[in-house]
């Protein structure tokens, strides 16, 4: 691995290992070279030629997504890209992977090392090979299940593309994630449904007929304790998050209908200002582009547990996020222990002693490692979700204050960019600990579970993207009451309703 | 196969502010007693499984309601999806045993087409020695309109499992015996997953669901 000498590549090692394996030790692809590198941290813009192309030759893709990756310039990246709710799930899970990606070259890198992966070259060959195999291997099934419990499928998907995810990367995860989706999208019922989110069906109604399609299915029955401590969606449920997405929803829709009944009364100047207000509110609700500072650590405990207090003191609503901030900071303690662990294990050089058991552990702790990192995943976005349900309770049926609809607002995106992004880091640092713990495991063992903790992470965001987007017509109504409610003929900016 | 159960009830607790509606439900879904606690605002929500009978489980949806009246429009919402209900008062606080009357009131016009299953609950009774409200009382009250009474303390756990469970093995034997029956659009009752048993003849009944209140 001496990637010193190619100077140009060393930028692109970051985003993309397999580039840099691929250059140096073959150097069959000089193109790369005089590509620009900036963009390669980012998703490529969806090419639907090259997904359509991608899921009928798998062979190819490896060195086609490779390419891609370079050559794309990707403007719209980052979270905020896929989290508007007109967004179909598809584009959300493929950008999703991606979005992840960012964070698993890292992990795929320590991954490939310690697997002793062969180079791209010999892989692509190999995968051609191995493609004929595929339809063989399709129907083992992986005990990882997911939101929508679509896992299952993901995974064999997953599976069956095993090599090229470790030589491939990111770009192999993305393949991945379109190659799911076209799975997902012929054989799942529930995608189906999914994608009934097009048509404006409610997503705690599609979360909800999944759940239960998942807690009744009598397939489920022998694996359903295990299932239940990895499925995302059950998870989700038991820490509230469904019904309080549904709670938002109707605070959301009942808001909306009083916006529009009171715009159709309204005319003249009258309605010309509140709408050049109400389009005001809404700019802030479409989520600046964040993409992740490479350099940007992750914030440390007391450090989110301030900021967001402060966020929510200057929301001035009177709920507050200590619960958020435990369950998140909980999370972290666990992984610094479980980080903390098998190093010790090696140094006490244990492995000699009773190599078999600690194999068992180790085993045992991956799958730990996944369970813990599913349910704080689920148990984050409950939390968020009822924050912002609080809110908007709050806003509509709270003290009034002394603060705009439209600071809010800002201060509400602010704080869905906060929580996203340290849902980011938190997937990351989660996959870290998975392949520390399972550096001796099979990638087909190691890698659904890593494609199911950061797919997971990437719904996580996606659900509080969500709920960030239904307070808009809340907002938008406390605006209009905050003008109905003060004198008229003043200026917007001293609207403020200092007493009640 | 712990997460295997025959129902889930949706029930809602009313009663007015500061009654410790919070805190009872708190006590029976977590085990703990907070002594200080802030307002609900709007609707909060819990969930537990109660057994029964041995083997059988019921899966329980509670709604917390805020008691405060400004959030009253929210919590209206949730009467019509539950199919029982603990309407508290605090035995300390005759102002609130006042309002139970209302409280049932606004339940009937909220609930329509449905009917609730409710229990009158005083609470807060291990403060015995500021008692407002008598015993006899609060069991007339109860009597008057077809409810069963219990007495209650979230702070020194008393006959809150079976505040709980009381409601839940009535509402189970009204949709044994077919009374109150799974319906298509309404939440009150659903039915779960049992392994390997056909479910009981009474979902397939739909008959009328009688009131209790």
């Amino acid at each position: 691995m001496s990637d010193k000498d190619a100077t140009e590549t060393s930028a692109v090692t970051e985003a993309a290992p397999i580039l840099k394996d691929g250059n140096c030790e073959s150097a069959e692809k000089p193109e790369n070279k005089s590509q620009p590198v900036a963009s390669t941290r980012k998703r490529p813009e969806t090419n639907p030629s090259r997904d359509l192309e991608a899921s009928q030759i798998p062979a190819q893709v490896p060195q086609d997504a490779a390419k891609e990756t370079v050559s794309k310039d990707a403007p719209q990246t980052g979270w905020g890209y896929w989290g508007s709710w007109g967004k179909s799930l598809l584009s959300s899970a493929s950008a999703t992977v991606a979005t992840v990606g960012q964070g698993i070259s890292n992990v795929i890198e320590k991954a490939e090392t310690s697997l002793g992966i062969p180079s791209p070259t010999e892989i692509s060959t190999e995968v051609k090979q191995a493609a004929g195999e595929t339809n063989a291997s399709e129907n083992e099934s992986s005990p990882v299940a997911g939101p929508f419990g679509m896992l299952s499928t993901i995974s064999t998907a997953v599976q069956s593309t095993g090599k090229s995810v470790i030589s491939g990367g990111l770009d192999a995860l993305e393949f991945i994630g379109k190659k799911t989706m076209d799975v997902i999208a012929e054989g799942d019922p529930g995608f189906k449904r999914t994608k009934g989110l097009m048509t404006r069906s409610t997503l705690s109604q599609v979360l909800r007929e999944v759940k239960d399609k998942e807690e009744q299915s009598p397939s489920n029955e022998v694996t359903m304790e295990t299932d239940k401590k990895t499925h995302y969606g059950l998870l989700f449920d038991e820490f509230q998050g469904l019904s309080h997405l549904e709670a938002l929803e109707m605070l959301s829709r009942e808001s909306e209908i009083k916006v529009k009944s009171i715009l159709s009364s309204l005319s003249g100047e009258e309605l010309q200002t509140t709408r050049l207000e109400l389009e005001q509110l809404k700019e802030a609700f479409s989520l600046a582009e964040f993409c992740e500072d490479e350099e940007e650590e992750r914030q440390g405990d007391e450090e989110f547990t301030k900021e967001i207090t402060e966020l929510f003191a200057q929301l001035h609503v009177s709920s507050r996020p200590e619960k958020l901030a435990r369950a998140r900071n909980t999370a972290y303690e666990w992984i610094r222990t479980s980080l903390a662990r098998p190093v010790t294990e090696k140094e006490e050089g244990e492995k000699q002693l009773e190599t078999e058991n600690t194999e068992e552990v180790k085993r045992s702790s991956i799958e730990d490692i996944h369970a813990f990192a599913i349910r704080s995943l689920a148990e984050l976005t409950a939390c968020s979700i009822e924050l912002f349900h609080k809110t908007a309770a709050l806003v509509l049926h709270g003290q009034k204050q002394e603060v705009t609809a439209l600071e809010r607002s800002q201060m509400l995106s602010q704080l869905t960019v906060m929580l996203c992004k340290d849902l980011g880091s938190l997937s990351k640092e989660f996959t870290t600990c998975l392949t520390t713990a399972g550096v001796r495991e099979k990638a087909d063992v190691l890698n659904p579970l890593i494609t199911a903790v950061f797919l997971e992470a990437s719904n996580s965001a996606s659900y509080i993207q969500d709920a960030f987007q239904l307070l808009l017509p809340v907002l938008q109504i406390s605006l209009i009451e905050s003008k109905t409610e003060s004198p008229r003929g003043e200026p917007p900016a001293q609207n403020l309703l200092t007493e009640h | 196969m712990e997460a295997i159960w025959l129902y889930q009830f949706r029930l809602i607790v009313i009663g007015d502010s500061t009654v410790g509606k919070s805190c009872l439900i708190r006590r029976f879904t977590e085990g703990r007693f907070a002594q200080v606690s802030d307002p609900t605002v709007g609707v909060d929500f819990f969930s537990r499984l109660v057994e029964i009978e041995p083997g059988k489980r019921i899966k329980l949806q509670i709604w917390d309601t805020a008691g405060q009246e400004r959030f009253r429009s929210i919590t209206r919402a949730y009467y019509r999806n539950s199919v029982g209900g603990l309407l508290l008062f605090d035995i300390t606080n005759r102002r609130s045993f006042q309002n139970v009357h209302e409280w049932l009131e606004e339940t009937k016009v909220h609930v329509q087409p449905y009917q609730i299953v409710f229990v009158l609950v005083g609470h807060k009774c291990d403060l015995d020695t500021q008692r407002q409200v008598t015993r006899h009382e609060a069991e007339k009250l109860a009597a008057a309109y077809g409810m069963k009474y219990i007495e209650t303390s979230a702070r020194d756990a008393i006959n809150v499992e079976k505040a709980f469970t009381d409601l839940t093995r009535d509402i189970y034997e009204l949709v044994k015996r077919g009374e109150i029956s799974i319906q298509e659009g309404w939440e009150g009752v659903k039915s779960g997953f049992v392994p390997n048993v056909v479910h009981s003849s009474e979902e397939v009944i739909k008959s009328e669901r009688r009131c209790l209140c």
